[in-house]
């Protein structure tokens, strides 16, 4: 059953079951069998490492990247873009940590509460979460330790890279004060027997390096140090299956080899990200839950949020290199507040992003060609860039359904993705490129590009928590509302998407949520 | 493949090559990269040709009527000329299809990078936290600490409060 580890558990022991091992997987599986909990994990990727990793765009996408075909729908750009990858998350034991940017600001207060702070939007299908900034703050503490934060507990900035200097010098002269290198995941002095930061530019390839937190060389590795992980990769999780009662009890998945299991389960843990989760689920009806597993709300694959996003590249008339170094390592939190006045609810996070000529081709004008598109490239060495990442309002109508007229390669119906942006997500958007401008201008830009946003990073919302049953999926920690030993484990509980980027979020929601998981297990209540 | 004909309506020649070439500097027309990264995408996207009938028919018929829009070998058209053409026909499928391919290849192509500047891998170099990664010198260092003056951050602007009850 295993090939990464001594410990095997048998196909009828009832375990918990954790399918995917990313942030929110990865830290439950090393929380858990830190307690002495056995777990499975199903992780439908392969186990890269380090020096598995490669220094090239393409080939590491290649490599790494959720390329199981999906679909898309809906109004966005990225269903025109790139219709069959409608976002870009990984493949691999350690999930989408392998390539995530590192960046690791926490939610605020009014986040947690937009039904109440932003009222009647219309189109927006608003609630406020069952936990608050309060709550979640010591596991927030504990998720910045874990993760080696920079700014936070001690641990210092990273140093200001190229892209950064042009950055932060906009930044201040537009008036901006709240920036800063960090706080990133990424060391930049040795810590928690990793490495300092060597500054090779390559992050969204898996760090060679180490130096980037993920839980495919932190959490991982020492789950299967405590002998309790039970790790099977290439293996895809198909459906989730529960006893008369309807308590989960089970796991269905296929092996590389196309061949189908079934692992007993006393929880099951669904952490594979916001679009295989909610496929998951659906894929899991039966005949006590008719619509989809855990949906008597109707919510599951609903409200699917992906922030509003989007890039600046600035061209200047000196040498700026931003690919050396950090590929992201710098963030302006100016923006990142409620005030209504600037014309749209929620705020956005401005963060210094850094691609290759092999990425910006492809991204920087998607589908452009022709003098002005290659000028953009042209211009390479002299550019500068940036992210934009704000909330999005989670809508009903943004959803993962099942494609049962499109197959994947394991004959299981496709995800389609729809989604439209709401007007309060274009707003933000148009206003986060004017910023970006002036900060750019106010450094001598000759020319700013806007580029529409990449394939979703960023993938939330689709099994939300709520305070009542009818209002979303799961309850305040995670467990669904009616089925008792299923939890969701990922960014997909989130029932809010904040402006900031969700990793660290995750790994605090797991590790609160294997706390819980582990009392009622102590307690027999689950 | 021959057709019942006898005329070789989907192989590939030398001539259709070179069009492809000419659309690829064309499309993407950068005066600083050298002829080898444009005819390795195009071999490249050659090489895929027997992917799929599909491909093969759309790809052969595309490039040899690119002569007839042409009036002439569009090989052989000026850059100005052939610019115009390709615009002319934006939305062909066959063009929509080179463009897809050729984006990554071109722009992954190690003779590019050089030409734009980019360094390539750098791991096995000791990253460029001694060559380089902070060098630009064109304007002051900035600070790197988070802000620690006076001004309070507002994270909810005094509209946007939440009325006492």
């Amino acid at each position: 059953m295993s090939d990464n580890n001594a410990f095997q558990i048998a196909y009828d022991d009832e375990a918990v079951v954790i399918v995917g091992s990313g942030a929110g997987g990865g830290t439950l599986a090393y929380e858990l069998t830190a307690r002495g909990i056995p777990c499975v994990v199903l992780e439908a990727g392969a186990y890269l490492k380090p020096e598995d990793y490669e220094n090239d765009e393409w080939p590491a996408f290649n490599q790494m990247a959720w390329l199981d075909k999906r679909t898309t729908s809906g109004s966005w750009r990225v269903a025109r873009d790139f219709p069959n990858l409608p976002a870009w998350i990984v493949k691999a034991v350690g999930g989408s940590t392998t390539h995530w940017s590192g960046a690791t600001p926490r939610f605020k207060d009014y986040e947690f509460k937009t039904k109440t702070y932003y009222g009647g939007v219309q189109g927006a299908n608003l609630l406020d979460w069952p936990i608050t900034l309060e709550e979640l703050a010591p596991y927030y503490d504990a998720a910045e330790k874990a993760m080696g934060s920079t700014h936070r507990h001690g641990r210092p900035p990273l140093p200001a890279n190229n892209n950064y200097k042009v950055f932060a010098n906009g930044a201040e002269s537009v008036g901006y004060k709240f920036y800063a290198t960090g706080p990133y995941a990424t060391n930049a002095e040795p810590y928690d027997g990793r490495p300092a930061s060597i500054q090779d530019g390559f992050n969204f390839q898996g760090d060679k390096n180490s130096s980037k937190w993920s839980t495919a060389v932190r959490e991982i590795p020492r789950a299967l140090a405590t002998g309790k992980l039970d790790l099977r990769t290439q293996s895809q999780a198909v459906q989730i299956t529960h006893d008369a009662k309807g308590h989960a009890d089970g796991v269905l998945y296929l092996d590389k080899d196309g061949n189908l299991h079934r692992q007993r389960a006393k929880v099951v843990c669904v952490a594979g990200n916001s679009i295989e989760s909610p496929r998951l689920l659906l894929m899991s009806a039966s005949s006590l839950h008719p619509n989809g597993l855990a949906n008597s709300s109707g919510q599951v694959g609903r409200n699917y949020m992906r922030h509003t996003t989007g890039s600046v590249y600035a061209t200047f008339d000196k040498p700026v290199r931003m690919y050396r170094g950090e590929t992201m390592a710098g963030i302006v939190a100016d923006e990142a507040r409620l005030d209504t006045a600037r014309g749209f609810a929620g705020g956005y996070y401005l963060e210094t992003l850094a691609l290759g000529p092999a990425f910006m081709g492809a991204f920087v004008e998607p589908g452009g060609w022709g003098a002005d598109f290659a000028a953009l490239l042209d211009a390479y060495l002299n550019t500068a860039g940036l992210w934009i990442v704000g909330e999005d309002l989670p809508q009903e109508t943004n959803r993962i359904t099942l494609n049962t007229a499109d197959q994947d390669q394991w004959g299981l119906p496709v995800p389609n993705v729809h989604f439209d942006d709401h007007a309060n997500d274009v707003a933000m958007r148009e206003h986060a490129y004017s910023r970006a401008d002036l900060m750019y201008e106010a450094v001598g830009a000759q020319s700013t590009h806007h580029t529409p946003p990449y394939p979703s990073t960023h993938n939330l919302g689709s099994c939300r928590m709520s305070a009542r049953p009818e209002d979303g999926v799961v309850d305040a920690h995670g467990q669904a509302h009616d089925v008792p030993g299923l939890f969701v484990s990922d960014g997909s509980q989130m029932t809010s998407g904040a402006a900031a980027n969700p990793t660290l979020t995750i790994v605090a929601l797991a590790i609160r949520q294997a706390e819980f998981i582990a009392d009622e297990l102590a307690k027999g209540a689950l | 493949m021959a057709t019942d004909s006898g005329i070789d309506e989907t192989s590939v020649g030398a001539d259709d090559r070179a069009n492809l070439v000419q659309l690829l500097r064309t499309a993407y027309p950068h005066p600083r990269f050298p002829d080898g990264p444009y005819e390795r995408t195009a071999d490249a996207i050659l090489e895929q040709i027997g992917e799929s009938v599909w491909h093969r028919t759309l790809l052969t018929r595309g490039l040899r009527t690119l002569d007839d829009a042409a009036h002439g070998p569009f090989r052989d058209l000026d850059d100005i000329a052939a610019s115009e053409l390709l615009h002319a026909i934006a939305d062909a499928e066959f063009f929509v299809f080179i463009r897809g391919v050729a984006v990554p290849l071109l722009y992954g192509d190690p003779e590019v990078w050089a030409a734009l500047g980019y360094e390539g891998e750098s791991f096995s170099k000791g990253g460029y936290v001694n060559r380089g990664f902070d060098d630009l010198d064109w304007l002051p260092d900035p600070r790197v600490e988070e802000y620690d003056g006076s001004d309070e951050f507002v994270e909810v602007a005094d509209q946007d409060q939440l009325k006492k009850a």
